[in-house]
């Protein structure tokens, strides 16, 4: 084996191994668990750099094993693998900085660090998941490592919200099971490939690729958070915030859209799923998500609820994008799986501080928060702003995108609707900054005040992944252009996608 | 010689790069601004915040220098891309660029030193003065930003980022106040500012979809040919309308341009509301193809050149009557905006027409609102030259600025619309009449109070100064092609009949309601209810929610306000948010049901292929 091989093998193991020494670890070595969580974190953005240098000058890296004979276990590093690894590697490493800060001083932090580092190694594994099996398997993983995160906090509620969980992740990975089951009797292992593998395939087999298809989006769009199948994500906001912008922002609701992604552009192909008259009914499913959830969102009075109907929205912005046939369209649900996870995460990472600081759960408590916590609520305006869409941030590079990808693909509906959406983001999201900076602080004080820091408004693990996210969202936005942003990679990948 | 030439051109790119400098010096003084505003919210009662430095406020009254410099020394052509920025960055000094600049930049410099001398009511509503001019020096810095950038900026990300930045921070100026009114106008502003904002972005989407570039002047074509252009170009009217103040759009507008603080309403009014306008200039298919709309266009401009000098009669408060004022004077240079829509043939003509005007307009309407608390007594009575100026009487640059509109509308094919323009100029004229009128009279109150010192000379000079600029400033900041124009066109003898009839009939006119005549009737008219409230329509529009809500709530006696229903608290939400809850449960519930049922289904579907 080269190097290339070991490559995404050793991404896997940076968090595996790390997931495995800290469960030998004993409760109370803090220093050591957090240390060994960061050098992990680090080796994995180091190692994915090197990759995506790699990708970009058209190096491939690929480890292949044979697990039965007809079926391989594939972890390749191409492009659009890069996109979420690097995603999911950075944004891993300020969400574990943040959770040292968020769970000091609480109990079972070896049981949590464990599964959060396996719920990061099986977001890798999905991310660099050369053909169908491989994902299925990682995707199952990812399941079963972030339910412990879900009910860490042992309440009723949240053993309640873990349970529906799994009843909608477990029943998902089921049809998405039979779905690749299916397709592997009619045609055997199928990898992934730009432009689609089915294509090639005879004639006869298209009506049922058409079901199959249909198959794999329901499996896909639970975790996607689609509706009717979005139950879940709201309940599951009951976990504590480090968790939630993991489900969010990170690794789950990203792993069904990604997902969705590989089944139309890898497996399919954009133009052979155009062709079958796959894409506009995705399209319509999008588009009731997005429309749906914030109507939704809008009736919330708590923070992080508003907040995972927001990403319930956001999220099908990407699918939206899926559907949209034409390379803009496709840079836009791209770029958008990225910009959305940086502002999603940010906007949560201030909903725990806020929580954590003040004891601010509820909405109405937010008044002028704004002078008390002044970087939070500046990186919160900046998430919200970045939701809303409101440029040169990075929301509106994604929206801009889709936007006239929509128009391109003749699907000017779904201009309509991303505007219609975008003015609900404004309506649930501008009340909220309003609030932080423009209304006096309540007299009875603060619900819960605790003060976490000398210096600072919180502690400083709180503080500095927050404001960290909340620069990229600004710098995502403003160098658009530079190679290596976002965007730029988002075209690089699409370039390989049309033929 | 390969040197010299390699010089040469560093220079040029070096002065191409200073064109930045005119939007970033505001933002990086921002920046520092954010600074006192942390070191002011860490301030405990044992640590008290330092006040900020004294030079921070002076720095941020100084920011618009560099723009106004470059206005006045850049060579036109100037341009600069920045690829890795945005979508692909460019910045461009031309002929519109340079006017505006300077007399955004020329305006915001004196309002901002102004500014700094202004304490009117602000301490008495706030008593942590110093957080307070943190915000105020903000908000006004960035939105300062985005003015500047707005005018430079010829990308479409770029335009409409630095037009979204000043909407938004536009915001905190009008809110600065913290009354009860303040808030009332920024709800409204925001109500209204942010669906303008989402029709600029969906026309922008439509018309870039087919543009060969991201840049603004390939939007104009990219609209002529589309199969949509004319409906593209009416989402794009709207939107820019709604800054521009066009009519039916233009209800925020009263209420909270006299809201702010007055160095702020000066930049609203005189500065800020061209950004509108500009849009238009840039992305409408000006000059290419006629839109079939153009004739309803053109109604509207008049509606809001004479509908807005009647409303602003009957308004009391001075800084309304301007308002007012600039929604009239934004309607006859709308009413340019639509000849050019309706006669493409004509627009070369109108171009440097409506930028003449509107940096004409921007510097009298910010003298004006300047002189609302700048000058006490006697020195009122300067408040006239930029009045009648505003008005178009001979020898000002107003009437130079109406001769050369009035030359190129004589071939608009619109019927009466000169009559219907000079109509509005004795309105114009009626309203300076009415404004001077109102000023006496909130002055005279205030006048036996206020004591004068340091800081009101200081305001005295300043807006001494901006009517100084108001008079003389217009050829020495359209120099260029733009003042060509001016220059060949400026009045002979035998246009003055032409422009002192309107402002002859609005003196008597005005005269006749301000002498005798008002005590018997106009007086008392006014005084019963024949005065339209500020903000007209959007009065009754929250009289009607406020019915509807009720009707909603059932709760008789309850004000309506904005989050009542957004929130649940509004019952008619909550239940609809109820049923949906109960069905989102019952999924939840059945979630296990439903994959049961779809695996029986796809395993059926399998056996049967």
């Amino acid at each position: 084996m080269s190097w290339t091989s070991w490559m995404p093998i050793l991404v896997l193991l940076s968090s595996l191994v790390t997931a495995l020494i800290i469960f030998c670890l004993p409760e109370n070595r803090h220093a050591t668990r957090g240390l060994l969580n960061l050098a992990g974190a680090v080796i994995k953005i180091l190692l994915v750099t090197v990759m995506i240098v790699g990708v970009e000058q058209g190096m491939t890296f690929e480890a292949r094993y044979t697990v039965l004979p007809g079926v391989d276990f594939i972890l390749r590093a191409d492009g659009m693998a890069m996109f979420f690894a690097g995603l999911s590697s950075v944004l891993w490493l300020f969400t574990t900085l943040y959770a040292i800060g968020y769970l000091e001083n609480s109990p079972n932090r070896s049981r949590f660090f464990g599964f959060f580092s396996l719920c990061v190694t099986s977001t890798m594994g999905i991310a660099l998941a050369g053909n169908l099996f491989t994902f299925l398997l990682f995707y199952e993983l990812l399941t079963l490592s972030t339910w412990p995160l879900v009910v860490h906090r042992g309440t009723e509620k949240a053993l309640a919200a873990g349970r529906t969980y799994l009843i909608y992740t477990l029943t998902g990975g089921a049809v998405l099971l039979g779905g690749v089951l299916w397709l592997y009797g009619l045609v055997g292992d199928v990898e992934f490939r730009e432009g689609g593998m089915l294509r090639d395939m005879p004639e006869a087999l298209h009506g049922q690729f058409a079901l199959i298809f249909a198959v794999l989006m329901v499996g896909l769009a639970v975790k996607a958070a689609m509706v009717p199948l979005h139950g879940w994500l709201p309940l599951a906001m009951v976990a504590p915030a480090p968790v939630s912008a993991l489900l969010h922002a990170v690794a789950v609701v990203k792993a069904g859209a990604f997902g969705i992604i590989r089944v139309v552009y890898d497996l399919f192909g954009i133009e052979f799923a155009a062709s079958l008259n796959l894409l506009w009914p995705l399209g319509m499913m999008a588009a009731i998500t997005i429309l749906y959830a914030s109507l939704r969102a809008l009736a919330q009075t708590q923070l992080k609820r508003r907040l995972a109907y927001s990403t319930i929205s956001q999220v099908s912005y990407i699918v939206l994008g899926i559907s949209l046939f034409g390379p803009v369209g496709t840079i836009g649900a791209l770029v958008h799986l990225l910009h959305q996870g940086f502002m999603k995460i940010t906007l949560f990472f201030c909903a725990g501080n806020y929580a954590e600081t003040l004891g601010i759960h509820d909405i109405k408590d937010l008044d002028g928060a704004g002078k008390r916590m002044p970087l939070t609520s500046a990186a919160f305006t900046l998430g919200a702003f970045g939701m809303i869409g409101a440029p040169p941030l990075a929301g509106f590079i994604s929206k801009w995108y889709l936007g006239v990808g929509a128009v391109n693909a003749g699907m000017t509906w779904a201009l309509w609707v991303l505007i219609a959406s975008s003015l609900l983001n404004a309506l649930y999201f501008l009340p909220i900054v309003h609030r932080l900076w423009f209304r006096p602080r309540a007299v009875a004080g603060w619900p819960e005040e605790q003060r976490l820091s000398q210096r600072f408004e919180t502690s400083g693990w709180l503080l500095w992944p927050t404001v960290a996210t909340a620069l990229f969202i600004i710098a995502a936005g403003v160098f658009a252009g530079m190679p290596f942003s976002p965007l730029s990679w988002a075209q690089l990948v699409a370039a390989g996608e049309y033929l | 010689m390969g040197a010299s030439m390699g010089t040469a051109m560093s220079a040029a790119m070096s002065a191409n790069w200073l064109l930045l400098l005119a939007p970033l010096t505001p933002l990086l003084l921002a920046g520092l601004w954010c600074l006192q505003g942390y070191r002011d919210s860490t301030a405990t009662p044992e640590r008290r915040s330092a006040p900020p430095p004294a030079a921070l406020p002076w720095l941020a009254a100084l920011a618009p220098v560099p723009a106004l410099l470059i206005a006045l020394f850049g060579s036109p052509g100037t341009h600069l891309i920045l690829e890795p920025v945005l979508l692909g960055n460019l910045w461009v000094l031309d002929d519109v660029s340079r006017a505006l600049l300077g007399m955004t930049a020329l305006l915001w410099l004196i309002s901002g030193l102004y500014a700094q001398h202004y304490r009117a009511t602000r301490s008495d509503t706030q008593p942590n003065t110093s957080q307070h001019n943190t915000a105020f020096w903000l908000c006004w810095l960035l939105a300062l930003a985005g003015n500047l950038g707005l005018i430079l900026c010829r990308d479409i990300a770029g335009f409409y980022s630095c037009f979204a930045l000043m909407t938004f921070a536009g915001y905190g100026l009008v809110v600065h106040s913290g009354s009860a009114a303040a808030k009332r106008a920024g709800r409204i502003y925001l109500i209204m500012a942010v669906p303008g904002e989402m029709l600029i972005l969906s026309g922008l989407v439509l018309a870039a979809s087919v543009a060969a570039s991201p840049v603004l002047h390939a939007l104009p074509p990219a609209i002529a040919d589309h199969p949509w252009g004319s409906g593209i170009a009416a989402l794009l009217w709207a939107g820019f309308g709604i800054k521009a103040g066009l009519a039916f759009l233009h209800m925020w507008l009263p209420l909270a341009h006299p809201v702010a603080p007055t160095p702020a309403s000066a930049v609203l009014s005189g500065a800020m509301i061209k950004a509108g306008l500009l849009g238009w200039i840039l992305v409408l298919p000006l000059g290419l193809a006629p839109v079939p709309w153009a004739t309803l266009a053109m109604t509207g401009a008049l509606i809001a050149a004479i509908g807005g000098a009647l409303i602003g009669v009957t308004q009391r408060a001075p800084k309304t009557v301007l308002a007012y004022s600039s929604i009239s004077q934004m309607g006859i240079i709308t009413s340019m905006l639509a000849t050019g829509l309706m006669q493409p043939a004509l627009w070369p003509a109108l171009a440097p027409v409506v930028v003449l005007y509107a940096v004409h307009h921007g510097l009298a309407k910010g003298a004006l609102f300047l002189g609302v608390s700048g000058l006490t007594g006697r020195a009122r009575l300067w408040l006239w030259l930029p009045a009648l100026s505003l008005a178009g009487l001979p020898l000002t640059t107003g009437a130079a600025a109406k001769v050369a509109m009035k030359e190129v509308l004589y071939d608009a094919s619109y019927p009466g619309l000169i009559l219907l323009l000079s109509l509005a100029a004795v309105g114009t004229t009626l309203l300076m009449v009415r404004f001077m009128y109102c000023l006496r009279q909130t002055q005279q109150a205030a006048d036996n109070t206020a004591t004068p010192d340091s800081g009101s000379r200081a305001l005295a000079v300043l807006t001494g100064l901006a009517i100084l600029v108001s008079l003389i400033g217009l050829p020495w900041l359209t120099a260029g092609t733009v003042a060509d124009t001016f220059t060949q066109r400026w009045p002979g003898a035998a246009d003055a009949v032409q422009l002192l009839w309107p402002v002859a009939a609005g003196l008597v006119l005005g005269g006749l309601v301000g002498g005798g005549l008002a005590s018997r009737f106009a007086g008392r008219f006014t005084a019963r209810g024949l005065a339209i409230p500020a903000g007209d329509l959007i009065v009754l529009a929250e009289k009607a929610a406020a019915g509807v809500a009720t009707l909603w709530q059932r709760r008789p006696g309850r004000t309506w306000r904005w989050e009542t229903l957004v929130q649940t608290e509004g019952r008619w939400l909550a239940r609809i948010g109820q049923r949906i809850a109960q069905l989102d449960r019952r999924i939840s519930g059945q979630a296990g049901g439903l994959f049961v049922v779809l695996a029986i289904a796809i395993m059926l579907l399998a056996s049967a292929a």
